[in-house]
């Protein structure tokens, strides 16, 4: 196996299905050819398997759909909300009009390629990578078992991350050169915008799984959904809990110096900033960083009663238990990351009473999630996270539009980008004007070490009896 | 969730157009007697495809190099349209680094061409290919978006920074979020202006850069949102460029959000948006700049604009070319031409005061001017 960066095409068929579990990494999937008998052509618009057998958990948009504005968010958390501006993007979804819907099917396929970008090796997302591919690489086995006679089987073509800046757009122009139909990734929210930029230069679509930078969808490129909600859903419905109803007034920040906090923090302190509480101080570390005394000494003099905290769980989790260790009462708040096991390790008790939002709630006895739960397990040995559970539903999504549209990547992008909602595993989604998620996330509180989920229904769209309440 | 109320602005395009097809009446008979137009006006349209030797349907960019030859970039390779009027494929194969070629410039001096590609930077002199890398040479990125020559320096516009080389000392200079004002080093677009550099920032505006002086000067979107033009004609329309052009002292921002304007002499914005104003469509894959007339490439077709006067070309139902003509002070009158652009989705413009040229995406169109005199014919139904 070579080292980074590693080219790899995975085919996986009926017969990989019955693999041991294995623990390996996105590295490690074996290469072979397909073992199926091959067709002359892939039949374009073949429906999908079981799609007659139950009501369809894909609903699409209608041309011309109007959506509401800024994520659903509340007005109050609009920029100049009280001014209407003299134009509004995203009411609409941006279409593709450009040709090559009737544009002949290859017919030279032997299979179904699908790209994927993984993380660079490790770096901070390498892990979360790892589940990523792993629910990528289920789906399609899944999907490969499923395959009826004569149906190609979906390909895997996967390569690792490069850790600079534009390394993804030469990943993503190589995976064009692969002629891949769509392609998966990033986590890496740099990776996700330079890779979407040669996207829109080779028409295939992506389907990003678990990048929450919510400026990612917001280019008008129509090649492009997010299946996690975004920092957008994540901090307003933060904001709106700190200020409205723990009335949090005096907020300090702590980040990490990156593009990645950076783009996040902002997009919070612009919110707190709309509710009337600006940050009273924002702090940034290197991650990495084991001591921040400056830092420290300069939120206690701030005299907060919020510490909103953004960067990787360990550093987080190490800064929470100095600012307790130097008297700062304040209490914390964040985002998904610190539902990772590492925050909660260096935190100690300091994470006692930390208040933070997530996607869902792993203990959901939804029988999709379960169902996904139990089968990820035995094909991995491990439990999934949300990572795999996103990625997972990602696939599926690619794989229902490719055996809808066939091998044509243009009518692929149609059956992607034009989805309303879709129920995968990990909920019921809901895309919004730029293409991304919008349902609801969850507010979570750790008590005595414990990762308590406060109540709220699941997101039903309407067309299912459902409402489209942004929060409880 | 409900469907789209059509615009103001689209429904006097709409009713302009019924009145002026409607039986018994041609066009000439509803509109009203004008003046030629201050911009030239495409009368006729040729057309090339696949068909008649193009080696891609795709166009990504056209450039009329200084001894009169055409050239294209494609998803398959570099062309030149040869004196005879077939095209001749460059691929990698002839020593170009990438099939797919998304800019082309000329070096005035040598004649040389730079042509951007996915994986690289490309020289063509002297009838050889020679390959610019990031593993080669001081390229920061593979995928170059655009491509621009000035004063013996050549600009690259990549996804992770611009490359600057001297021709002469063969050196190069990265720019970036480190050692300019640009936040991101996402660079779409280069335009030479007078004295300085424009870079089309992805999600940073345009960065206005003096080679002499090593001074840097950001344009950004005044209200820094993504989700509204809070007002317009304010600064760049907004922060993700795709595209920047510059001439006779005007600087056009092309993005997928509108066009903006900048008057370097006056100092002054104007930006527009679709259905508020002329401009055919927000979606605008690249600006090009001649005088100070810009050609703005859509997916809706093309808008040639000098800031008041409009001419709109796209492509009817009927695959008849639909020309939408928009003067300050009057109402916008909707023509029919018997030729039409060869697709409306359109990726770039190469023009001068004579002729036009038209990449996209489904073939190469050949736009053939009218005289200011021969425009009045133009008002009747083919």
């Amino acid at each position: 196996m070579n080292a980074s960066p590693f080219y790899l095409i995975a085919v996986f068929a009926a017969a990989s299905a019955a693999a041991a579990p294995a623990t390996d990494g996105p590295g490690a999937c074996a290469a072979g050819g397909s073992d199926s008998p091959m067709v002359a052509a892939a039949q374009p618009a073949q429906a999908p398997v079981g799609a007659a057998s139950a009501p369809s958990r894909f609903i699409h948009s209608t041309p011309g759909e109007e959506y509401p504005p800024y994520g659903e968010l509340p007005k109050e958390l609009w920029p100049f909300s009280n001014v209407e501006p003299y134009f509004r993007y995203f009411v609409t979804r941006m279409p593709f009009r450009g040709p090559g819907r009737d544009y002949p099917a290859p017919t030279d396929l032997k299979s179904l390629p699908i790209g994927l970008v993984d993380a660079p090796r490790g770096g901070a997302n390498w892990e979360r990578s790892v589940r990523t591919r792993e629910g990528i690489v289920l789906a399609i086995e899944e999907a490969n078992r499923e395959r009826r006679p004569g149906d190609l089987p979906f390909d895997l073509i996967e390569h690792e991350g490069i850790a600079q800046w534009g390394g993804a757009a030469n990943l993503a122009a190589q995976l064009a050169d692969e002629k891949v139909l769509g392609y998966l990734g990033t986590i890496d929210g740099t990776d996700a915008h330079v890779a979407l930029r040669v996207t829109l230069k080779t028409e295939i679509v992506m389907v990003n799984t678990s990048d929450p930078d919510q400026t990612l969808t917001e280019t008008q490129i129509p090649w492009l959904i997010r299946v996690m909600p975004d920092h957008r859903q994540e901090e307003g419905r933060l904001v709106e809990l700190m200020v409205r109803k723990l009335g949090c007034t005096r907020i300090a920040v702590l980040r990490t110096g990156d593009r990645f906090a950076r783009v996040g923090a902002h997009q919070f302190m612009d919110f707190a900033r709309r509710l009337g509480c600006p940050a009273v101080q924002e702090l940034l570390f290197t991650p990495g960083a084991t001591n921040i005394p400056y830092q420290i000494g300069a939120i206690k003099e701030s005299q907060p009663d919020a510490i909103f905290l953004m960067g990787e769980p360990a550093d987080i989790g190490r800064f929470a238990k100095q600012l307790r260790q130097a008297g700062i009462t304040a209490r914390f708040f964040g985002t998904d990351l610190m539902m990772e096991d590492a925050f909660l390790k260096n935190a100690g008790d300091a994470a006692e009473g930390t208040t933070f939002t997530f996607y869902f709630d792993p203990a959901r006895q939804d029988p999709l999630w379960t169902g996904f739960v139990a089968r990820y397990e035995q094909r991995w040995g491990h439990e999934p996270d949300a990572y795999a559970g996103f990625a997972y539903d990602g696939a599926q999504i690619m794989l229902h539009a490719m055996q809808l549209a066939g091998p044509n990547r243009w009518r692929i992008r149609d059956e992607v980008y034009d989805l309303d909602y879709y129920q995968g595993v990990t909920g019921w989604m809901r895309f919004d004007g730029t293409g991304s998620n919008t349902a609801p996330v969850r507010v979570v509180r750790y008590e005595h070490g414990q990762r308590v989920f406060e109540p709220q229904a699941e997101f039903v769209p309407p067309a299912f009896g459902g409402t489209v309440a942004h929060a409880p | 969730m409900k469907t789209q109320p059509s615009s103001p602005f689209a429904a006097l395009f709409g009713l302009v157009f019924v009145l002026s097809h409607a039986p018994g009446m041609n066009a000439s008979a509803a509109l009203p007697e004008t003046a030629p137009l201050p911009i030239p006006v495409v009368a006729r349209f040729e057309n090339f495809t696949e068909k008649d030797g193009l080696p891609a349907h795709k166009i990504h960019c056209v450039l009329k190099a200084g001894d009169g030859r055409l050239w294209l970039g494609t998803t398959n390779g570099l062309c030149v349209r040869q004196d005879n009027g077939t095209f001749r494929r460059f691929g990698i194969e002839d020593g170009l680094s990438h099939l797919t070629v998304l800019g082309i410039a000329e070096d005035p001096a040598t004649g040389d061409l730079w042509i951007a590609t996915m994986q690289g930077l490309s020289r063509l002199s002297g009838g050889k290919f020679t390959a610019f890398t990031q593993t080669n040479s001081g390229l920061p990125n593979n995928v170059v978006y655009g491509v621009a020559v000035a004063e013996g320096t050549v600009w690259a516009a990549t996804a992770a920074g611009t490359g600057a080389y001297d021709i002469k000392t063969k050196a190069w200079k990265p720019y970036d979020q480190t050692n300019t004002v640009m936040n991101e080093p996402w660079c779409y677009g280069i335009a030479p202006g007078r004295g300085v550099i424009y870079l089309g920032i992805w999600a940073g505006g345009i960065v206005e850069h003096d080679p002499r002086l090593g001074t840097f000067k950001a344009y950004r979107d005044p209200d820094g949102e993504f989700h509204i033009a809070l007002t317009a004609d304010s600064g760049p329309i907004v922060d993700v460029t795709s595209g920047v052009a510059y001439d006779a002292g005007v600087l056009w921002q092309a993005s997928y959000f509108g066009l903006a304007r900048y008057d370097t002499q006056e100092a002054t914005w104007r930006t527009w948006v679709q259905d508020k104003t002329p401009l055919v469509s927000n979606f605008i894959n690249s600006v090009f700049a001649h005088g100070r007339i810009a050609w703005a490439s859509t997916d809706q077709g093309v808008s040639v604009t000098n800031g008041d006067t409009w001419v709109n070309y796209q492509v009817g139902k009927d695959g008849k070319g639909v020309v939408h003509i928009c003067r300050p002070g009057q109402p916008p009158e909707t023509r029919t031409m018997a030729t039409a652009l060869s697709d409306g989705f359109v990726m770039a413009v190469w023009a001068d005061d004579h002729e036009a040229w038209f990449a996209t995406s489904n073939g190469l169109s050949h736009g053939l001017f009218s005289s200011p005199a021969d425009q009045a014919a133009l008002t009747s139904n083919p």
